[in-house]
């Protein structure tokens, strides 16, 4: 045991005599501590931005004057998607998509005002996050400090004179091993101190923390090994650091770039405007409410008559027109419901396809962790949409209802004639609440992925466990 | 000459050398590929898009036509709008994938629809494209630092080095024809594919040459720095080292870098509030009287002051005036919107005069017309087809004119912005003049310490 802690001991003092070693490790840190900082002070402009129009909206929707129901319906409200506070840590697909979502009557608007339409592409490069800094550079910086761990002793024909010297083999490796992973410790530390505190900001339970940081660990430690085992194979310390270069290439951005190219074309998306056309075409084979001899409004109206035992609409307790308006709408949402529920099946059927490409890639495994753990997935952003929309329902039904019950049919009809319900109404209505998906559901969507990076450190450890067994055998 | 072809036949007879290049050739030509599939994609898109427009539209003329009503008609309405990508956009397909290049408008307010998005997923679009211009901008170098950051150091390991020194005509002469001759090869395995794919998507030629200008000054800085290196006269092992965090400083760290640098410093006013600010001007009006907001709309249509006043009931002309009305009271605030968003973009192209790995991309995406600009122009594109269809419909809505199934055909029809692109001198000059002074650097630095 002794023995291995010299090892390490003696590679850490080489490496804090490397001066390139501990310039670019200390502007690691450095860079990693401006993306908190800066990821801290974003966070807290957008939430508290996002928390104020949300409360601005609400305060004007609520301080309507006096009016038509049907006129509130067209009003509509607008919902603000909130930011987990570990947005700061992994802002995921926040840039990506909109903020912003305008209810109204009839149509299903898009959630607008994403950070990419308002910014130059240079965002396509990456944002500078904490999440960014460990996923992409930190393996970087992993394989600049240890691509020479042993290829360098090889070079310099060290290596045999220890290895007949007493050392094992094993013993070697481990002591290396060691120092590698301290290094990537010390890397970790900072970024896993802002999970945890953001965690415990954002309320949420100790299992999601545990497992970003899991994911976080597993990933790097993939990296040491995989670092390792690549200079304990090639003869030359350069091309080691080369090899390490290429499989850095191939794993963090040639898989990552090339898989959702296959994944848009293997599940495709209707085109919004393809998606409305549709809409329209499918409710006007329904019925056309307008028309009075539309088969499936008379039949409508003849239930309704039923229901109410009159036989003329001016008869119904209950104004004519809000029933109307409440079964439109409940037409048109539900094939909005459905063509939604096709878009996200879509969206997710390709997001699968990406988390299958965490075999091929522990980035792409360790970005599911990261964005999911941290509530800035796909599916964070889909529930958002879901409830908007749910919301959304809610409120015109609401306000269709009012139609129905608070005016009278004869009354409604008269063109002359302004109507007006009282705008207390309006403040009645309880506000939107945005709830992110559950915990436990987040922690099933994570787990797979965590599993594959945990296959990936275990087979970079089988490969280096057989790996160490050969240099042994080289050395007698 | 004869030297030339010596330094031919080693790379010939170097096996990894050849390989290098045909992986970098490879993934060029996959690249081109992606690219042109995506474009004809996207074509193939807005094609499919027009012809639901047509049956959609015609559908509508049967429905509204016979009865006449100008009002339904213009509320019922929509018409598609579209943005093409150009015939270099598979070059660099920019921000093409998150923006939407397909809307559809009606006559009522703009403001309410001009920034709509399209269905795309966000997950997707988190790992950025893999276009030619990524292929230039991160793999190229990546290649070059593999083919050259041996120069000199190569044959010192081998023991030549001392040889090749005392012979004579010994100079930098051979270093410099062979990190040119690799790194021509290299310019050769991205251009002869770019070339390709031009020739298949009929690219005009300024387009291809100024492209292939700036891949080659890409390429020339590149090889100047690891000339640069070389003539440090450290061990391979130290340059690779070098040169690979030089990669990570200008491709990865610095665009990062710039792109927080200009978000910080431009704060672009939040869009949300034009359409919030829209959104009450529009509904509010109908507790506006209807008299005040007719004369607001007739002072930005004057040919109108003549209508005849409104009555008790709803008229159509009051509803399109008030929409009109909705948009000019937030005209400022979409202007001021829209230029923070060009200032930001001026700021990118400012900070690629000096950053090589942020200019090409700016330089190459103007050229592809891909970039936030041309988003901008597209949304100016649409500003004023939709002022077209207003003027178009407010003869038949104002004067109640019968609109029947022949007047849908005379509706303004929607051409495509043309080709917005173009190349900007002023940044090859800047790469012109980095790249020289890093080789003029680089070629004193090794003079002085080879001979």
């Amino acid at each position: 045991m002794s023995k291995v802690l010299t090892i390490a001991l003696n590679e850490g003092r080489a490496l804090w005599r490397n001066r390139t070693a501990i310039i670019s490790a200390g502007l690691f840190l450095a860079l990693s501590l401006m993306a908190i900082l800066n990821a801290w002070d974003q966070f807290r402009f957008s939430r508290d931005l996002r928390a104020t129009y949300q409360s601005e909206a609400n305060a004007t929707f609520d301080a309507q004057p006096d009016r038509h129901p049907h006129r509130m319906v067209h009003y509509g409200h607008f919902v603000f998607r909130p930011l987990n506070p570990l947005a700061a840590f992994d802002p995921g697909v926040d840039a990506f998509t909109g903020h912003m979502l305008y209810l109204e009557g009839h149509r299903q608007n898009s959630a607008n005002f994403s950070e990419t339409r308002q910014n130059t592409s240079l965002v396509r490069f990456g944002q500078l996050t904490p999440a960014f800094c460990l996923q992409v550079l930190a393996p970087l910086l992993l394989i600049f400090l240890g691509f020479g761990l042993i290829a360098r002793e090889r070079e310099s024909g060290t290596l045999a004179l220890s290895l007949t010297q007493g050392v094992s083999g094993t013993q070697l490796v481990l002591g290396k091993a060691l120092c590698i992973a301290a290094v990537a410790a010390v890397i970790l530390l900072p970024a896993l101190i802002t999970v945890c505190w953001l965690g415990a900001a954002a309320g949420q339970g100790m299992a999601l923390t545990a497992a970003i940081l899991a994911g976080y660990v597993l990933y790097l430690m993939s990296w040491a090994g995989l670092i390792l085992l690549v200079s304990m194979h090639v003869p030359r310390a350069r091309e080691a650091l080369l090899t390490l270069v290429a499989a850095w290439t191939c794993l963090c951005v040639f898989v990552p770039r090339i898989t959702p190219d296959i994944a848009a074309q293997a599940h495709p998306l209707l085109t919004q405007m393809e998606t409305d056309i549709r809409i329209h075409k499918e409710l006007k084979a329904m019925g056309d409410s307008h028309n009075p001899d539309d088969p499936y409004f008379s039949g409508f109206k003849q239930k309704v008559l039923r229901t109410y035992g009159v036989t003329r609409i001016e008869d119904l307790p209950v104004n004519y027109k809000g029933l109307l308006a409440v079964e439109g709408e409940k037409m048109t949402s539900d094939l909005f419901k459905t063509y939604a529920a096709r878009n996200f099946g879509q969206q997710q059927a390709q997001t699968r396809l990406m988390d299958g490409a965490g075999w091929l890639s522990p980035l792409l495994a360790l970005q599911r962790v990261s964005m999911t753990g941290s509530g800035t997935d796909l599916a964070a952003y889909q529930a958002f949409l879901d409830q908007g929309e749910a919301y959304r329902y809610g409120l015109v039904q609401h306000l269709n209802q009012l139609q129905a019950t608070t005016l009278t049919y004869v009354d409604d009809t008269d063109k002359m004639r302004e109507n007006r319900i009282d705008h207390r109404h309006w403040t009645a209505y309880p506000d939107f609440r945005y709830r992110p998906p559950a915990e436990s559901e987040r922690l099933r969507r994570l787990l797979p992925s965590l599993g594959v990076l945990a296959i990936w450190f275990a087979a970079v450890l089988a490969l280096s466990q057989w790996s160490v067994l050969r240099l042994g055998r080289a050395a007698q | 000459m004869n030297t030339l072809k010596f330094e031919w036949r080693l790379i010939v007879r170097s096996r990894l050398t050849l390989a290098i290049l045909a992986v970098l050739c490879l993934l060029t030509v996959f690249a081109v590929g992606r690219g042109l599939k995506e474009v004809a994609r996207q074509n193939a898109v807005i094609s499919h898009l027009q012809a639901l427009q047509k049956t959609d539209l015609s559908d509508l003329a049967k429905t509204y036509g016979p009865e006449g009503d100008a009002g339904y008609i213009a509320y019922y309405s929509f018409f598609h709008t579209y943005d093409p990508p150009s015939s270099l956009a598979f070059v660099a397909l920019g921000q093409r994938d998150v923006l939407p290049y397909n809307l559809r408008v009606r006559a009522l307010g703009l403001q309410a629809q001009l920034y709509e998005g399209d269905n795309f997923n966000p997950e997707l679009a988190l790992p950025g494209r893999f276009d030619l211009s990524f292929v230039v901008i991160y793999l190229t170098p990546l290649f070059l630092i593999v083919l050259l950051h041996d120069l000199v150091s190569h044959e010192k390991e081998s023991g030549r080095l001392g040889l090749l020194r005392a012979s004579p005509r010994a100079g930098i002469a051979l270093w410099l024809r062979r990190a040119l001759l690799r790194s021509g090869l290299a310019f050769l395995a991205v251009a002869l594919p770019l070339i390709a794919g031009c020739l298949i998507s009929q690219a005009p030629p300024t387009g291809i040459v100024a492209i292939l200008a700036l891949v080659l000054l890409y390429i020339g800085f590149w090889t100047g720095l690891c000339v640069l290196v070389a003539s440090f006269c450290a061990d391979s092992r130290r340059n690779a080292l070098v040169l690979l965090s030089l990669w990570v400083a200008i491709v990865l760290i610095a665009p990062v870098a710039t792109h927080l640098a200009i978000t910080r410093a431009v704060p672009v006013p939040q869009g949300v509030n034009i359409v919030l600010n829209h959104r009450q001007a529009v509904h509010g009006a109908w507790e506006v009287p209807k008299a005040l907001t007719m004369q607001r709309f007739v002072a930005y249509h004057p040919e109108w002051k003549d209508t005849p006043p409104l009555g008790k009931t709803f008229e159509w002309k009051w509803y399109f005036a008030f929409h009109h009305v909705g948009d000019q009271s937030v005209a400022a605030d979409a202007t001021a919107y829209r230029a923070s968003i060009a200032n930001r973009q001026a700021m990118a192209r400012t900070a690629g005069y000096v950053l090589p790995s942020v200019g090409i991309q700016t330089a190459i995406e103007r050229i592809a017309d891909t970039d936030i600009d041309r988003y901008l122009g597209y949304q100016m594109h649409i500003t004023d087809f939709h002022t077209a269809l207003r003027r178009f419909y407010y003869p038949y809505i104002f004067n109640a004119a019968p609109f029947h199934e022949p007047a849908f055909s005379k509706a303004p029809r929607f051409l495509a912005k043309p080709y917005s692109g173009g190349v900007d001198i002023r940044y090859c000059i800047a790469l012109f003049g980095l790249t020289g002074a890093i080789w003029l650097v680089g070629i004193l630095r090794m003079r002085n310490r080879m001979s």
